[in-house]
């Protein structure tokens, strides 16, 4: 049985790059999921995911490929209420106050959800009567939120929800969202932070240039990337290099070892316990960092990553 | 699936937004009036006959259309913009089809270019102006339809120029086409000759039409007639420029993407 609630099959959408050429800013991406998931679209500004989520919304309509939401097209599923999205940036009119916009686009709705009920979740009440214009920034994206509420969606995406929010505001946005998700929406969001990929979402899609690099759950895709750098001073035996473990690559540059690897925690207790290594620091390694080591070669790894990452799981 | 998505709740949300815009109004309607209770009722000629009404109703049906096209003007430049801004991409997440969007901001944009006619009639009635009543009607009418071609004017500049400050500018150069237009005052000479292919002057010769049948009033008295299809001319001609930038400048647009 085909439980897939989204599937978008080699969807390839390019722009017109401005010298004349076209930009590829999606190339063949695959994508299926499942009712009640929690997907993370990670990847670096101009990897395509704006691109992506446009044409799982039927906002954009991809060169080739196809995308069906709950066996349907995107748009139908829009406008029966059953797919919403929080909307990257934007898509507000700075004269209506917040609970007028909310009010405005209910209207427009075939089934909406009730106003009052709809700003409690979102938590616009404290701001309701402020025109959006007057709001900052994390106020107007909680009344996004709101609008993307308001049709009881079943699928809810959000393009970088938490941009612009500081990290209180953050955390208090994650929270109502779990509570969608444990009511059972299906929720895809876009981010470019680790953290909340791994916070919040199960599974884990990185992408860039417009290709899905990396697809499956969360911890095996981070560890694929390598979550940190611990360096330390130490001159070990091949023997002792050997018997470090959780180790993805490592660099040396006289007496500084640098180690890349999935579990922090337990690399460095290796080294303070087990060794004389001293010194110790922790990097996390940054998004960047995983991207480029994903578009490498994996040919060119070092051979100190047989530990590492499990094989990329078919979507 | 039951229900449907209100549009004319959406229609009535929208009209009390721009109303309550006091820029907006103010230009849209205070000014007008004020302009039509200065030019219009306290001069010396105001009470002077033109066809079957006065020179006080003359002055009301231009300034009305000068009126009536600012709205349609800043309503439908301020649609483009928030489109391209954003609220678009937002409406394209609701049950609305685009089509009912342009419907919906026409409803709108009628509904406010019509407030500076009723509100300069109403004035025109209790003061000065004087027409026959059924000639005070097809006036009226005749002025509502005349603004729509700007609404396909301030259509282009919001396609054109992505910003308030345009539009703005745009509804600012309606002062100067309505002078040209022969809304204000009457011209005579050169400024008259010129002033036939600006883009104000057909709508207010059309809409002056059922109390003039064309004559035009003057300050040295010569007695010119502008010819119905001389009016419908101008109308069309501005029509069709205005309606032609907008499909290139949409198109342009769309081709980018």
């Amino acid at each position: 049985m085909n439980t897939a609630i989204i599937s978008a099959r080699g969807v390839s959408m390019s722009f017109p790059d401005g010298a004349g050429g076209r930009t590829q800013a999606l190339d063949g991406v695959d994508l299926s999921v499942t009712r009640g998931e929690v997907l993370a679209l990670l990847g670096p500004n101009g990897a395509g995911k704006t691109t992506l989520l446009d044409t799982l919304l039927g906002l954009t309509v991809p060169e080739s490929g196809q995308v069906l939401v709950d066996d349907d097209t995107p748009r139908a599923a829009v406008q029966s209420g059953r797919l919403s999205a929080l909307l990257q940036t934007g898509g507000l009119l700075p004269d209506l106050t917040a609970a007028e916009t909310v009010r405005m686009v209910a209207a427009l709705h075939r089934d909406p959800a009730d106003v009052d009920e709809v700003m409690d979740i979102a938590g616009v009440r404290p701001f309701a009567s402020r025109p959006v214009g007057k709001c900052s920034g994390g106020q107007q994206q909680r009344l996004r939120f709101a609008l993307a509420l308001l049709p009881r969606p079943e699928i809810i995406i959000l393009d970088e929800p938490t941009a612009g929010m500081d990290v209180s505001a953050r955390h208090e946005f994650w929270a109502r969202m779990r509570t969608q998700a444990d009511d059972g929406a299906t929720v895809i969001f876009a981010t470019h932070y680790l953290e909340e990929a791994e916070q919040f979402a199960r599974r884990t899609v990185l992408m860039d240039r417009g290709r899905v690099l990396a697809d499956g759950p969360t911890d095996e895709v981070r560890s694929r990337a390598g979550a940190a750098h611990v360096g330390v001073v130490w001159t070990p035996t091949p023997e002792e290099l050997e018997a470090v473990p959780h180790v993805l690559s490592v660099t040396s540059e006289g007496q500084r070892i640098s180690f890349r690897t999935d579990d922090a925690d337990a690399l460095a207790r290796h080294l303070l316990t087990r060794t004389g290594a001293h010194g110790l620091t922790v990097r996390p390694a940054s998004l960047e960092e995983a991207f480029r080591l994903l578009t490498e070669d994996p040919a060119s790894e070092d051979a100190a990553s047989e530990n590492a990452a499990s094989e990329e799981v078919p979507a | 699936m039951s229900g449907h998505y209100r549009l004319g709740r959406y229609i009535a949300l929208d009209f009390w937004r721009n109303l309550r815009n006091i820029g907006n109004s103010f230009f849209v309607i205070v000014l007008p009036t004020a302009l039509f209770l200065f030019f219009g009722t306290t001069m010396d000629w105001s009470d002077n006959p033109v066809g079957e009404g006065n020179v006080s109703a003359w002055t009301m049906i231009a300034i009305a259309s000068y009126g009536a096209a600012m709205a349609t003007t800043s309503m439908a430049g301020a649609a483009a913009l928030e489109i391209q801004q954003g609220w678009g991409r937002q409406l394209a997440l609701t049950a609305m089809p685009h089509g009912a969007f342009v419907v919906a901001k026409s409803v709108v944009a009628v509904g406010i270019a019509v407030l500076p006619v009723v509100v300069l009639n109403v004035v025109g009635i209790l003061t000065v102006a004087d027409m026959p009543p059924g000639v005070w009607l097809a006036t009226a009418a005749l002025t509502v339809l005349g603004s729509l071609p700007f609404a396909l004017y301030g259509l282009a500049i919001g396609l054109s120029f992505r910003s308030d400050a345009a539009v703005g500018a745009a509804t600012g150069l309606l002062v100067i086409f309505s002078f040209l237009g022969n809304a204000f005052m009457p011209l005579d000479g050169v400024l008259l000759d010129i002033g036939r292919f600006t883009p104000m002057y057909g709508v207010v010769a059309l809409a002056r039409y059922p109390l003039t049948d064309g004559d035009l009033i003057s300050m040295g008295a010569m007695g010119e007639t502008d010819p119905l299809w001389a009016v419908l001319a101008n109308v069309l001609a501005w029509t069709i420029i205005f309606g032609t930038a907008c499909l290139l400048l949409q198109r342009r647009r769309t081709s980018r993407r």
